[in-house]
């Protein structure tokens, strides 16, 4: 039986440990211009540095209060052999966002992000970069938070249900038609036989947590909005200014440019954004929106279900591969059915099997194993949680089996090099391949080796040019 | 010399033995090279998976 190596660190899923989030990276692989511009709004220089790992918000707080430039060394001075290679990492993000541009002699913050982040911190001005409040309105009295939370809910998952039933030829409730349009850009789904139909990305994206799906989504729609000319600055410190807003209270758009006010609906439709109909002059952003760069859960509840246990954790899992999920929600029992084989159904419990045929499908779906068992572990019950390790081992081992199963033979297309005159002539030929980094096998014994498809010209031309010179 | 034109398959060394066995049916390697690999003719290299996934579900039960 080959051995299956457990995975480290199951048990504590941190997000802290885990490079830096996706949006820092697209950023970095922007330009100083649209960085600095970005720098010019407190709220998302606010945001931002929320975003940042603990090490290099740590710098950032160093420096914000300083007038002048601080001497490397002086910088250097306060940081451990140990720590070195930390902080040597936490420089060249900070230069690569242009934070803190790279110098060999002064350290300083980008005076942008400096002015800006002491704004955001200490308050005053009148740029209205954490959104301008509306004013109490008589007739309609504000939206609860419970009421937001179940729009945005029923939005999100409008968009995650579409996605998970398109392969079994039921169709829920159709997400607007931008929706859907970025689901196929984004990759995640493609148009089949004239229906959209989920893709392999797609069946992996269902199984991340809603926190990286929201935001792969919306940075698609950062890609898409380069191409529709939409400006890049306004978007992104749209989306970081509704990352500071308070849940639950009302906004004006009157601060708002055309290319935010194009954006509200857009994010209307993802349940990001609340608003009373299409032309009302003020906007509510969802729990979705304003937990887009903190750490607290963006989804409130599952519908229906009421009871906060649900967000922590349904499913229980046994060692004999049967699975039991409290719930009744229909994405998540849909999700479920991807790779178990459901049994039984009833008001807030659904029943199934982990097996070898439900596995194989995910598989062939191209989910990983790894991504099965990390769904089953970040939504285990509050019960798994007293096993050490949560997920029973037999379990978690049969899913690994089932996927290197699914791999028992590799197969690569290539030259099979044999019936060489001479040893000497061979390994000739061999370094050559070597060198070139083609070679799939080789065998000195029988004076043969497997080379790849792509580099059998060279090769070729290698033993013509060879064959001509000694002629 | 001489080169000739296949797919190298890379399994384990049962796998190897039921593609013995099958190609002792119709034939389709070229080269036997040793236990983990072996090199068939190309055109057949998706009749033969075909075959292979056949031949190993065989052994596979359900509880269903």
């Amino acid at each position: 039986m080959p051995s299956v190596q457990p995975q480290p660190n199951l048990d504590t899923p941190s997000d802290e440990d885990e490079g830096s989030h996706i949006l820092l990276t697209f950023l970095q692989s922007q330009s100083q211009n649209t960085l600095s511009r970005l720098y010019q709004r407190p709220s998302s220089c606010l945001s931002i540095f929320r975003l940042l790992r603990p090490l290099e918000r740590q710098l950032i707080t160093n420096l914000l209060w300083l007038e002048s430039a601080i001497p490397v060394s002086t910088m250097g001075a306060w940081v451990t052999r140990d720590g070195r290679k930390a902080y040597n990492l936490c420089l060249t993000t900070l230069a690569h966002l242009n934070i803190l541009p790279t110098s060999t002699v002064k350290l300083a913050l980008n005076s942008t992000l400096k002015s800006s982040l002491r704004q955001a911190i200490t308050g005053g001005g009148s740029s209205g970069s954490f959104g301008v409040p509306a004013e109490h309105d008589q007739q309609h009295s504000p939206p609860s938070v419970d009421d937001l939370d179940a729009y945005a809910l029923e939005r999100w998952e409008t968009i995650l249900h579409y996605m998970v039933s398109s392969g079994t030829g039921q169709y829920p409730a159709k997400p607007s038609q931008d929706v859907l349009f970025l689901l196929q850009r984004s990759g995640l789904m493609a148009k089949a036989n004239g229906a959209l139909q989920i893709t392999s990305s797609g069946f992996q994206f269902l199984l991340h947590p809603p926190h990286a799906q929201l935001w792969e989504l919306l940075l698609q729609y950062l890609h898409m909005a380069e191409e529709r000319h939409m400006d890049l600055v306004e978007i992104l410190s749209f989306l970081l200014m509704l990352s500071t807003m308070e849940l639950g209270r009302e906004y004006s758009i009157e601060n708002l440019s055309v290319t935010q006010m194009a954006m509200l609906s857009d994010l209307r439709d993802y349940g990001l954004i609340w608003q009373r109909n299409a032309t009302s002059k003020r906007f509510c952003p969802s729990r979705l929106a304003t937990t887009l760069t903190s750490s607290s859960p963006p989804l409130p509840t599952s519908s229906g279900a009421g009871t906060a246990s649900n967000t922590q954790g349904f499913i229980v899992l046994e060692t004999n591969y049967r699975l039991y999920a409290y719930t009744d929600n229909p994405l998540q029992i849909a999700v479920l059915n991807l790779f178990v084989t459901l049994k039984s159904r009833f008001p807030n419990l659904v029943i199934g099997a982990i097996t070898r045929e439900s596995v194989k499908k995910a598989l062939a779906n191209g989910i990983t194993a790894d991504q099965i068992i990390s769904y089953l572990t970040t939504h285990a019950h509050p019960q798994m949680r007293k096993n050490n390790p949560l997920l029973p081992v037999t379990v978690q081992d049969q899913i690994r089996l089932w996927e290197l199963e699914k791999n028992r033979v590799n197969s690569e297309e290539g030259y099979l090099y044999t019936a060489f005159a001479s040893q000497a002539d061979y390994e000739y030929v061999l370094n050559y391949a070597k060198q070139l980094d083609v070679v799939l096998w080789e065998s000195p014994a029988r004076r043969c080796f497997f080379g790849s498809l792509n580099g059998h010209a060279n090769i070729r031309g290698f033993i013509e040019r060879r064959t001509a010179g000694n002629a | 010399m001489k080169a000739i034109k296949g797919v190298l398959f890379t399994c384990d060394s049962a796998v190897k033995q039921i593609l013995l066995t099958m190609n002792e049916r119709e034939s389709f390697i070229i080269e036997d090279l040793d236990d983990h690999h072996v090199v068939i003719k190309a055109d057949e290299e998706w009749r033969v998976r075909r075959e292979l996934e056949a031949e190993l579900e065989k052994n596979t039960y359900s509880l269903e």
